[in-house]
C-alpha cells in the first residue's frame, strides 16, 4: 500500500514528463486530446492525473484502484472533476473495458514483474482502437537473479524462464545482470506479446513503439510506450515523433534514465548553455568547472543524462501548505 | 434399357494432382512442424553418411536456418542427397521400387512427403543444391512449374557446391504472404516459437552434439531432467524405469519428479494467474531421438485414465520420457508430420500401460506428502536432476526385475519412494486467504514484501507464538 512520493523518485518523475510530451504529439496524428481517455493506476496521491490535468484538462480520466484504503485516499485526493475514481483490479477493468470507438491512453503501471502484466497487456491490444496510446512499466531489477556476489540464483531464474516461457526469445535465457540488457530482454517480450496479440495475417492494426526507458530510483524499472495504428499508416506515427529525441520506432534498446542529483544553483547555472547538440556532458562539466562524479568520464556522462532529460526533471522544493 | 443412353463406362484416371501436394497437402502442418521436418532430414543425411557413434554421434554435423521477408534457407553439412537416393529425395510419396538401396538404421523419412511439403508451405520457387560424394547438382522448382498441372519432370543440373563439407542448402523464395508476414511483421514471435519447438523437440539431439543455428544464434537444448539420488539407499526419489524390446523396436521409459512438488499457495497463485509452469511437465515422446511429442498431459500419454487422475497443476513436478528406436521407420509410433503419436498402434498401447504404471508411484507420492510438501521437497532436491541419457547411464547400475506377465515383457525398474511418517496427529494445517496487498504490507514489515504468502503466514504464526510463550 505504500507508494513512494514522486519527489523521491526523480528518474520516474522525469520519465512522466516524457510521457507528457508523448501524448502532445498525438494530435499529429489528427483529431484533438478530447477525443481520449486516459486511464491509470493513479496511487494513494493520484499524481499522475493531478499532472495531466494542468497540461491536457481537455483529456477525462479513470484511475483505477484494488486496494480499498487507498481508493478512499483518492477519494480525498480528487483533484479535479473529470477524473472518474474506479474501485477494481486492472484485470478486471480490461476485461469489462469497451472502447466504444473512443480513443484511450492507458498507463499499465505494475511494480512488479509477472506475467499477469504481459497478459493484459495482451488483452488490452485486442480491444483498443487505432490511434489509442498504451504505456506499460514493469519491474526490471536484475538483481531478482543475481546475488551480491554476481552468481546466478539459480531458482529464481528456473521461475522466470518457466513463468515467462511463451514470451521468451529462448525458453533457456538468462536474464542478463546488466540492466540496460535486462530491460532490453523485458522490452522483447513485451514486443513477442504483441505480435502474439496482433498476428499480421489476423489484423491490420499493429503496436507501433515510440520510446521506451529503463530507470533506478532505488528499483530498476522498464517503460514502453507506444501507439496503435493500422501497419500501412505506421509511417504517420514516425512522422509524428521522428524529431524527438527519445524516439524508438524499431525496438531498439530502451534509452536509459539517469538525471544526476544537482542543486538548484547549479542547475540554473548549467541551463543556461542547453539545449546544445553535441558533447553536452562535456560542454557542461567545462561550465561547472568541476566533478560531480568519481572522474571525467562519468561527471559527464551524468551531465549529458541532465542535458538531455533537463526539460522533463521538476524541481521539487520545500514549501508550507 | 435404351441403348442410346446407356452410359458407356471407362477406366477412370487416378492420377495425382499437383495442387493438391501444393496447396491441400500443407495444410496439415504448421509452418514450425514444416521447417522440424526439414532438419529431420539433415539427421536422416547424417545416419546416412555413417559417421555416428559414441555418446556424441551428432557432433560436427549442423543446421543453419535463416528467414527474412523474401526469403527462408536451411543448410547443413550432413552428408547431401547421394544421385543413387534423388528419386525418394524428389518424388511426391514414396514409391518402394526394387533396388532402392535400403534406409539406414534410425532414418526417420517413411513417407517421402517432408521436404516438399516443407517447400510448397512456405514458397513457389525453391532452389535445391546437394553435393554428396562426387554427386553435385541442383533442383530448381519455380512457379511455372507448380501452374503447370501435367508436368511432373524437373530438370537437374550439375552444379559446385561452395565449401569444403557435403550437404545440402535449400533456399525458398517468392514466399507465400503469409509466410513472409510471419518473417517480417511478426519475426520476433515466429522466432521465439521456433526456438522453443527446436529446443525442446530437438533437445535430445543438440544434446548429441547436433547443431542448429537459427538467423545466426544457436539453440541451446531444454531437456527434461529428473531428480536420481545416487546414493546407495533405498527410500529415496529416483525414477521409475523399463525397458523392453518387441517387434524391431527398442523401448525405454523413465517417469519421475523433475522439481520440488508444489505447496497450496504456489498451485493457487499458478491458477490464479497463468505462470505456463505445466509446459514442461508431462510426457515426452522420442521415436529414434526426435521428439514427436513434447510434454504432454492429455489422454494421449495416460493423464485422466485407468485409474490416473487428470493432469493438474499440482503434478506439475511429474515428467516423463518414453524413447522408442528402430531401425525401420514405418515400425515406430509416429504420425506422417512426425510430431504426433499414432496412439492406435499396439505396441504404443502397451506401453501406455507401463507409463501409467511408473506415473501412479509419483501420482500417489505427490498425494501422500499433501500438506508436507516442504518436506516432500527437500527429499526431492537431495537427488541430483540427470538428463535422460544420464539416467539410462545410471540405469546400468540398478537392480531391474524381469516383468514376464506385462505385455511386452520387459526389465523393470521401481523406486521405493520415501514415505512420511503418519499419522502425526500433534501437527495441523492452518490456511487462509488474505489480500495480496495486505499479505505484501506485511511482508514488508517482515524485511520483503515478496515474501511467499506461506511465508509471510508462518512469520505471522511464529511472530505471536513466540509472544505467547514470553508471556506465559
Amino acid at each position: 500500500m505504500k507508494s513512494p512520493a514522486y519527489h523521491l523518485r526523480p528518474n520516474k518523475a522525469a520519465e512522466r514528463f516524457a510521457f507528457i510530451e508523448a501524448i502532445k504529439r498525438l494530435t499529429k496524428l489528427g483529431g484533438n486530446l478530447e477525443e481520449y481517455t486516459y486511464y491509470g493506476l493513479g496511487g494513494p496521491y493520484l499524481e499522475d492525473c493531478r499532472l495531466f490535468y494542468e497540461f491536457y484538462p481537455e483529456i477525462s480520466m479513470v484511475s483505477i484502484e484494488e486496494n480499498e484504503e487507498v481508493f478512499k485516499r483518492q477519494q480525498f485526493h480528487l483533484p479535479c472533476g473529470n477524473l472518474h475514481l474506479e474501485p477494481k483490479d486492472m484485470k478486471s477493468f480490461i476485461t469489462q473495458y469497451e472502447p466504444n470507438d473512443k480513443k484511450s491512453i492507458f498507463w499499465l503501471d505494475y511494480t512488479r514483474l509477472e506475467y499477469g502484466c504481459f497478459d493484459e497487456f495482451k488483452v488490452l491490444l485486442g480491444k483498443i482502437t487505432e490511434k489509442s496510446m498504451i504505456k506499460v512499466t514493469v519491474r526490471a531489477e536484475s538483481d531478482d537473479f543475481w546475488d551480491e556476489y554476481k552468481n546466478p540464483r539459480s531458482e529464481k531464474i528456473e521461475m522466470f524462464q518457466r513463468e515467462f516461457m511463451t514470451i521468451l526469445p529462448d525458453p533457456s535465457i538468462i536474464p542478463p545482470r546488466d540492466s540496460r540488457e535486462f530491460a532490453n530482454l523485458l522490452q522483447k517480450m513485451l514486443q513477442i506479446a504483441a505480435q502474439q496479440a496482433l498476428p499480421a495475417e489476423a489484423t491490420s492494426l499493429v503496436f507501433q513503439p515510440v520510446s521506451s526507458f529503463y530507470y533506478t530510483d532505488g528499483k530498476g524499472m522498464f517503460t514502453l510506450t507506444g501507439i496503435m495504428c493500422k501497419r500501412s499508416n505506421k509511417w504517420r506515427v514516425v512522422k509524428a515523433f521522428k524529431d524527438w529525441e527519445f524516439a524508438n520506432f524499431k525496438w531498439e534498446k530502451p534509452t536509459r534514465i539517469e538525471i544526476p542529483i544537482l542543486s538548484t544553483k547549479e542547475r540554473l547555472h548549467v541551463q543556461r548553455h542547453l539545449p546544445c547538440k553535441t558533447s553536452r556532458g562535456a560542454i557542461l562539466r567545462a561550465e561547472l568547472g568541476y566533478l560531480i562524479d568519481e572522474d571525467i568520464p562519468t561527471t559527464e556522462d551524468a551531465l549529458e543524462q541532465y542535458a538531455a532529460f533537463h526539460r522533463y526533471f521538476p524541481y521539487f522544493l520545500r514549501g508550507t501548505p | 434399357m435404351d441403348k442410346a443412353n446407356q452410359i458407356k463406362y471407362e477406366v477412370l484416371d487416378f492420377s495425382p494432382v499437383k495442387s493438391f501436394f501444393v496447396s491441400m497437402l500443407t495444410r496439415d502442418i504448421l509452418l514450425d512442424d514444416a521447417i522440424l521436418d526439414l532438419l529431420d532430414n539433415c539427421v536422416d543425411g547424417i545416419l546416412r553418411s555413417g559417421r555416428t557413434g559414441g555418446s556424441k554421434p551428432y557432433a560436427g554435423f549442423k543446421a543453419e536456418i535463416e528467414f527474412k521477408k523474401d526469403t527462408f534457407s536451411i543448410s547443413d553439412n550432413c552428408g547431401g542427397i547421394p544421385w543413387s537416393l534423388h528419386e525418394y529425395a524428389f518424388t511426391m510419396g514414396r514409391a518402394s521400387k526394387p533396388g532402392r538401396p535400403p534406409d539406414p538404421a534410425g532414418t526417420m523419412g517413411a513417407y517421402g512427403i517432408g521436404m516438399k511439403r516443407a517447400i510448397f508451405k512456405m514458397g513457389k520457387r525453391c532452389l535445391i543444391s546437394t553435393r554428396s560424394g562426387k554427386d553435385q547438382y541442383e533442383v530448381e522448382i519455380t512457379p511455372d512449374w507448380l501452374g503447370e498441372e501435367s508436368e511432373w519432370f524437373i530438370p537437374v543440373s550439375s552444379a559446385k557446391r561452395s565449401g569444403e563439407e557435403d550437404g545440402t542448402t535449400i533456399v525458398i523464395g517468392d514466399l507465400h504472404d503469409g509466410i513472409s508476414k510471419k518473417f517480417t511483421d511478426d519475426a520476433e514471435y515466429f522466432n521465439s516459437e521456433l526456438v522453443g519447438k527446436i529446443s525442446g523437440h530437438y533437445s535430445f539431439i543438440i544434446d548429441k552434439g547436433f547443431e542448429v543455428i537459427i538467423n545466426g544464434e544457436p539453440i541451446k537444448p531444454r531437456a527434461t531432467k529428473l531428480a536420481f539420488d545416487r546414493s546407495r539407499e533405498e527410500g529415496v526419489i529416483r525414477p521409475y524405469i523399463f525397458k523392453t524390446k518387441s517387434g524391431g523396436v527398442e523401448v525405454f521409459l523413465t517417469v519421475g519428479f523433475t522439481r520440488g512438488i508444489p505447496t497450496p499457495s504456489e498451485i493457487l497463485d499458478e491458477e490464479k494467474s497463468p505462470k505456463y509452469s505445466s509446459l514442461e511437465a508431462g510426457w515426452t515422446i522420442l521415436c529414434n531421438d526426435r521428439a514427436v511429442l513434447y510434454c504432454d498431459r492429455s489422454e494421449l500419454t495416460g493423464w485422466g485414465e485407468a485409474g490416473i487422475p487428470r493432469y493438474h497443476t499440482q503434478f506439475i513436478a511429474i515428467s516423463g520420457i518414453v524413447e522408442f528406436k528402430s531401425d525401420v521407420a514405418s515400425n515406430l509410433p509416429t504420425t506422417t508430420t512426425k510430431r504426433g503419436i499414432d496412439s492406435s498402434l499396439p505396441l504404443y498401447l502397451q506401453i501406455k500401460n507401463k507409463m501409467r504404471d511408473g506415473m501412479r508411484i509419483f501420482t500417489d507420492y505427490t498425494n501422500k506428502w499433501k500438506g508436507r510438501e516442504e518436506e516432500a521437497k527437500a527429499l526431492i532436491q537431495k537427488g541430483e536432476k540427470l538428463s535422460f541419457e544420464k539416467i539410462k547411464e545410471e540405469a546400468q547400475g540398478l537392480s531391474f526385475r524381469h516383468i514376464s506377465t506385462s505385455f511386452p515383457p520387459g526389465d523393470q525398474y521401481q523406486p521405493k519412494l520415501p514415505l512420511p511418517f503418519k499419522p502425526e496427529p500433534t501437527n495441523r494445517r492452518i490456511s487462509f486467504t488474505r489480500e495480496i496487498t495486505k499479505i505484501r504490507t506485511v511482508g514488508e514489515y517482515f524485511g520483503n514484501p515478496d515474501m511467499a504468502p506461506s511465508g509471510v503466514g508462518e512469520k505471522c504464526f511464529n511472530t505471536i507464538y513466540e509472544e505467547a510463550q514470553r508471556k506465559k
